[in-house]
């Protein structure tokens, strides 16, 4: 069912190196000509809106080079974009679909704030691994609800954990109203979490050391699915359930413990967002981040080794989205359509390729 | 009582967004199609409904461009999952995203930003002659506006098709089993085309429906998850028109009950009332699962080359 996204290696190991760069170069070709050609579409909208495609897209690609705030910027939203993208994308990797990073990014949002609010006084070096690891467990927690429905009741994955989403909208509209409210500030948020929950910044301007948490985490998830046994059996699992059954795996909670890991990195990504971007918890701090991750996992065609590079992409096109809409006066809601094309045009060209690439 | 009659009349309108959507749902999925670009459909089709009604004037003209657009997403569907064979669940959601960029980017390049919403009239009631007369039934049933009998009609319409003509079996063992379809001579891919295309249309006209009887304003927020819930619904009601019919009475009824003990003042944070159909919903799946049927081929694409027999 997934075997058009799960395919991440185009060249058979035996290939020799030279091969490989040709293995890599015909990996790389469809993500050009897909996001030139999406690209080209997206001029036509906005040559169409009345406006210049030129300066639009200038904004849009150089927003994150042209000043350093722009970049830290970029880095900091590359951050949460990853980990959705790997909330995604690891659950994808046994054949399940988790659209609900969002909640899970709420909820972790959430289990850090309350330790940050509660333990406010310790020093930093305890407070604020408490913080991320508080995120990281409430985040799992919250998709093993899903994760536990679908392995006990049969309840589809996807039904479940968008339906989490909803409530998890809920409950830190009533934790940022209700249990620590920030009085005064015109919209449900909490007061501030204690200083040693902040997770110090690197560099000048600064940007959050959740920057090099995540790159370590890419490179350990990567290593992880590709070495160990477990991270084989869960890709087992996704590229042919029967065999896996037959040779003994425990498909069903390979299945589950998939989900649970991905909910636990978006639970990471919203305790960043607290500990690291925001200082508190406020409504509407989940953007529009399910779509991004999912949409960078699809782009990655479910291979954890691309997802970092890919989410950095995008991150530019979401930091330049907004100062296009400032220069070029162009609607920042091209920006969404464009990622959706790049997104249906590399399906398309799994079609293309299949059908005449055979021969290369 | 008049308390409930109150509920009830409020509650057959409030139906109309879950049961078109879930009918939509059903047609594309008994024949194998599964869409899960719904709430993306259904907020493409708001705006798209209400700003076509509210250039032209006429909230029929929206209704049927709404239908249109939706047509229009599910041929890309359809077409790229029959023939070119991409994955179902992938496809849906990219148009998910592209339908939700697509709306805001209408409403955007239409109205702009304004300090007044701009505003159309809701649909007019029509009361049944003699029917709507029927003291309690006919005041919950028979006044309403026309989408509401149509929801009811189609509803029904679709169950005679499916199990009551040689025509409607042939359409769902194209979802059973499509190469048992296919060596009796029945197109499987033109019925697969068809079922995408009418299914995601239905989807877009429920998304219509909601501003021309709730708001008459279209915000981007208004479908809020309906959309999801209409999945769950389908499984809720075994792909079954009629038994989906029910379930769709049960979202709406909570839709109600949550508006209105919110306008009660009960002494429950309101989060916690709003949650409850999400909730429910969670509970729900877990007996649905257990007994509720699916189409074997649902989400699953069929290559006639291929020797896999399912």
């Amino acid at each position: 069912m997934t075997d058009t996204t799960l395919r991440t290696d185009t060249a058979p190991p035996q290939l020799a190196s030279r091969h490989r760069a040709v293995g890599l170069a015909w990996t790389t070709l469809p993500y050009l000509v897909s996001v030139v050609l999406a690209f080209m579409v997206g001029a036509l909208v906005i040559v169409a809106l009345g406006h210049d495609p030129i300066l639009a897209f200038q904004s849009a690609l150089t927003t994150s080079f042209s000043t350093p705030y722009g970049f830290t910027q970029t880095l900091q939203k590359w951050v949460t974009i990853c980990l959705c993208a790997l909330a995604f994308t690891i659950p994808l990797a046994t054949g399940k679909f988790n659209i609900g990073a969002e909640g899970q990014l709420l909820v972790g949002a959430t289990g850090g704030v309350a330790v940050g609010i509660l333990a406010s006084d310790l020093p930093m070096f305890i407070l604020l691994p408490c913080v991320l690891i508080a995120g990281i467990l409430a985040g799992a927690a919250w998709a093993g609800i899903a994760a536990f429905l679908m392995v006990r009741f049969r309840v589809n994955e996807i039904l479940s954990t968008v339906l989490l989403n909803f409530i998890a909208f809920q409950v830190i509209d009533y934790v940022a109203s209700n249990v620590w409210p920030h009085r005064g500030a015109g919209h449900p948020e909490t007061i501030p979490v204690g200083d040693g929950a902040r997770l110090p910044g690197i560099g000048n301007p600064p940007f959050h050391s959740g920057v090099i948490l995540t790159v370590l985490i890419c490179v350990g998830v990567a290593v992880w699915m590709r070495r160990s046994s477990t991270g084989f059996e869960m890709r087992a699992v996704g590229a042919n359930l029967r065999a896996s059954l037959v040779h003994g795996v425990r498909t069903s909670r390979m299945a589950g413990a998939g989900l649970v890991i991905g909910g636990g990195l978006a639970g990471l990504a919203g305790a960043i967002e607290v500990a690291g971007v925001h200082g508190n918890m406020l409504e509407g701090m989940q953007s529009n981040f399910l779509i991004l991750g999912i949409i960078v996992g699809l782009m990655a065609r479910g291979s954890i080794v691309a997802v970092p590079f890919v989410a950095f992409g995008i991150a530019v096109l979401e930091i330049g989205a907004s100062s296009m809409q400032r220069t070029a006066g162009v609607p920042i809601e091209v920006v969404l359509i464009i990622e959706a094309l790049i997104l249906i045009f590399l399906l398309l060209s799994t079609v293309v390729r299949d059908r005449f690439g055979s021969a290369a | 009582m008049n308390e409930v009659v109150q509920l009830l009349t409020l509650m057959i309108p409030a139906m109309v967004p879950f049961l078109l959507a879930a009918q939509g749902t059903i047609l594309s999925g008994r024949a194998g199609v599964f869409n899960v670009s719904q709430e993306g459909l259904m907020v493409l089709g708001a705006a798209v409904g209400f700003l076509v009604s509210f250039k032209l004037g006429s909230n029929t003209l929206g209704l049927l461009a709404a239908l249109a657009i939706g047509g229009l997403f599910g041929l890309i569907l359809a077409y790229t999952t029959t023939l070119l064979r991409l994955d179902q669940f992938v496809v849906g959601l990219a148009l998910y995203f592209a339908a939700l960029g697509l709306a805001s980017l209408l409403y955007r390049a239409v109205i702009g930003v304004t300090l007044e919403p701009p505003l159309i009239p809701t649909l007019d009631s029509y009361p049944i002659p003699i029917l709507s007369k029927i003291p309690v039934v006919g005041e919950i049933l028979f006044d309403h506006d026309l989408v509401v009998y149509f929801t009811l009609l189609l509803s029904f319409a679709l169950y005679w098709f499916m199990y009551r003509t040689s025509a409607g079996m042939r359409f769902r063992s194209v979802g059973e089993n499509p190469k048992a379809a296919d060596s009796v001579g029945i197109n499987v891919v033109r019925i697969r085309m068809w079922a995408g295309v009418t299914g995601a249309a239905l989807m877009a006209m429920a998304g219509a429906y909601l501003p021309m009887v709730y708001t008459g304003t279209f915000t981007e927020g208004m479908v809020g998850g309906r959309g999801w819930l209409v999945i769950a619904l389908a499984f809720l009601g075994g792909w079954r028109p009629q038994l989906v019919v029910a379930g769709a009475a049960f979202f709406a009824g909570m839709e109600v009950l949550a508006l209105r003990s919110q306008v009660a003042g009960i002494d429950i944070p309101h989060q916690f009332i709003a949650m409850l159909p999400y909730v429910a919903t969670l509970v729900v799946m877990i007996f649905a699962f257990r007994w509720a049927r699916q189409p074997q081929f649902l989400g699953l694409n069929y290559d006639r080359e291929s020797r896999m027999v399912g």
